[in-house]
């Protein structure tokens, strides 16, 4: 396909087709999916079942520039008649989504999502990564804040959900860049020191928690057998509930970043036995809410906190350690009526304040904290419903994705376990180790704190 | 500016490869050629901090883009800037036309000096790219230091701001996902295998 009128190409140099994402679901994709002419049509369609990445080029191509990027429509179609979930398996491999969808927004008005996919070549779930990468737009009408804190929306209603994973879409393959990112590179450390500032307000919490893990990960590839050790010398002995679970997350969402010497000399591993940390960290233990029939408080990270807990009481004695140190409710600010704190927690005072320098902040954390604290402490239920109403943007997916309280049973440890093989299976090591656990809720209630930044930013 | 070709259809944009810079544009400016688009304009480097180049420079799909002449320093009113990493060649056809620096804006403040996202790619016509001589050898130029002649050497330059406005978040992403975001979209491979209701 060529640009050209009258064989001559009437593209002038320097200009291509590189389409803004609001030109492309504003304009063509509205197109697409309204059924109207398309002035020029660049943009051909594809099953993507049937064509592999490195066939799109010569399928995508515009004229006869060099492109770094392709695009095409694909409509979707569902893996299984009765399912939601949509096949984008072709003859060699399969388009595998990775990261949270994002939404595309027009000004301040959200017009679409875009989901990110990878290719993979082979099977499912022995299949290789490739470089070669998918940006996915879909038209969202309905789409408002809750969606983008996670990518899997388990939408309440199922009609929004079949809109989604069913019709048109427009993609735009390309193939990644090998930047060496690694962050033990000496280029990162110098910026560290000199940009602290910038670092501190452009990265964010699950950037230095996904610093942390890689470390760990890593880490424990290197000496499989020590690997709880190593986090052991963070300190990270009990959680203490409200103020510690608090401050430690503060913590954490403002770590500097791996790279700083400090934290990884941290990391040496010490000799705290396997055993007695998880005794430990066992402290941390979720009490379950009790009062779950209530029915307004179960979330996927609540879920996700009952997973650790499950796994957890399931290497250890689980009557021994019922201890109730932290509930979602602190995470999600839930008010404290619904907390269940047992006297256990008092063994539980020294929270995470060894975990590492803490590099000062900025002032949007703080108001976030004092919330959280006021919210926590009871006193501010009338600000919390007024943020729920406000939006519910802050907890987003997370309250589409609800599961009932089974209390910490052998099939929620196996949730747990399926995790822990997923990251497995990715090479990133053996994650049993309970710090990673906790990280990992760590890291889902990042997801809500951002979400709420995001909202403060732009309201 | 840049979008003035307005017969393209919307997602067309002046998104010039290098080597369309140097060979089409640079070139054409240094051999005082009639340059089609004429869309790049002159700008004094000198006179504008990055962030004052909106409607001095060429702006298309967040990048600002603009010849200048080459001079000693790259200072502006409120900072500088300077290069990073090494130069990069410019080949067309297998051939090098030109060099490539990358530049990054720093804030000068009283004694300190902030560091930006600006970023800005600088690039030079090498000799025998062009009839007009008054480009010189950006090779021989490093080394030998800064000569008279370089200051009447015309330069294109691509400014952007890297810590992204949509569209080079849009340029850059997918390569940015963590390992957990991975987990939680693994979460979603299970589905079938659901929680007890």
């Amino acid at each position: 396909m060529s640009i050209s009128v009258n064989g001559q190409s009437c593209v002038p140099p320097g200009f291509r087709f590189h389409p803004t994402e609001e030109e492309l679901l504003n304009y063509y994709l509205r197109k697409k999916v309204g059924n109207e002419k398309i002035d020029l049509d660049v943009i051909r369609d594809v099953d993507l079942n049937k064509l592999e990445p490195w066939d799109i080029q010569e399928k995508c191509k515009i004229g006869s520039t060099p492109q770094n990027d392709w695009y095409f429509f694909s409509h979707k179609d569902k893996k299984y008649p009765t399912g939601t979930r949509t096949n984008r398996a072709t003859a060699a491999g399969f388009w595998k989504a990775t990261g949270r969808d994002k939404v595309i927004y027009n000004s301040f008005k959200p017009i679409g999502m875009r989901k990110t996919l990878v290719f993979y070549k082979g099977r499912a779930p022995h299949g290789q990564k490739s470089d070669w990468i998918m940006h996915e737009y879909r038209l969202d009408e309905v789409t408002d804040t809750n969606s983008h804190s996670h990518s899997h929306s388990h939408v309440a209603s199922p009609i929004a959900e079949a809109n989604q994973e069913d019709g048109w879409v427009v993609c735009r393959v390309f193939k990644k860049k090998n930047h060496l990112k690694s962050i033990s590179s000496p280029k990162n450390c110098s910026s560290i020191t000199s940009d602290a500032k910038t670092q501190l307000m452009h990265s964010t919490s699950d950037e230095a928690l996904d610093h942390i893990l890689q470390y760990m990960g890593r880490s424990c590839k290197q000496e499989t057998e020590k690997c709880s050790n190593a986090s052991t010398s963070l300190s990270f002995k009990c959680l203490k509930p409200i103020e510690t679970i608090a401050s430690m997350h503060e913590r954490f969402m403002k770590l500097p970043a791996l790279e700083s010497p400090t934290f990884q000399s941290s990391v040496s591993p010490t000799c705290n036995s396997q055993e007695s940390y998880m005794q430990d960290t066992v402290a941390a233990v979720v009490n379950m809410d009790r009062n779950y029939n209530s029915g307004d408080g179960i979330t996927d990270w609540a879920a996700m906190d009952r997973l650790v807990a499950s796994h957890l009481n399931g290497q250890a004695d689980p009557a021994k350690h019922e201890l109730a140190c932290f509930d979602e409710p602190n995470f999600n600010f839930y008010p404290t009526s619904r907390l269940l704190l047992s006297s256990g927690a008092d063994e539980c005072t020294r929270g995470a304040s060894d975990i590492t320098s803490n590099t000062g902040g900025d002032g949007c954390d703080g108001d976030l904290w004092s919330f959280a604290r006021s919210a926590s402490s009871g006193s501010g239920s009338e600000r919390l419903s007024h943020e729920e109403s406000g939006g519910a943007g802050g907890r987003g997916g997370a309250m589409e994705w609800r599961y009932p309280y089974m209390g910490p049973d052998q099939n929620l440890l196996t949730q747990v376990r399926t995790y822990v093989d997923i990251l497995s299976e990715r090479g990133r090591g053996p994650m049993l180790d309970p710090f990673f656990l906790i990280c990992f809720t760590m890291r889902a209630c990042c997801f809500n704190i951002r979400a709420d930044q995001a909202r403060m930013y732009v309201s | 500016m840049g979008e003035g070709i307005t017969s393209l259809p919307p997602g067309f944009h002046f998104y010039p490869s290098d080597e369309e810079l140097v060979v089409h544009f640079l070139h054409c400016k240094v051999s005082t050629l009639p340059c089609y688009p004429d869309v790049i304009p002159t700008v004094h480097l000198h006179r504008y901090d990055p962030w004052d180049l909106n409607g001095k420079a060429l702006q298309a799909t967040d990048r600002f883009y603009f010849f200048t002449r080459m001079s000693q320093s790259r200072g502006t009113p409120n900072g500088y800037w300077s290069q990073v990493g090494s130069d990069e060649q410019v080949r067309t056809g297998g051939t090098d036309v030109g060099l490539k620096k990358t530049l990054v804006f720093y804030i000068r403040d009283s004694q300190e000096r902030i560091k930006t996202n600006w970023v800005m790619h600088e690039f030079h016509l090498l000799d025998g790219s062009h009839s007009n001589s008054s480009g010189g050898n950006a090779n021989s130029r490093t080394k030998k230091g800064h000569s008279t002649k370089e200051c009447n050497k015309w330069v294109v330059c691509r400014v952007y701001d890297s810590s992204g406005g949509s569209q080079s978040s849009f340029q850059d992403e997918g390569t940015e996902l963590s390992c957990l975001d991975e987990v939680f979209l693994s979460l979603d491979d299970y589905d079938e295998v659901s929680l007890p209701k």
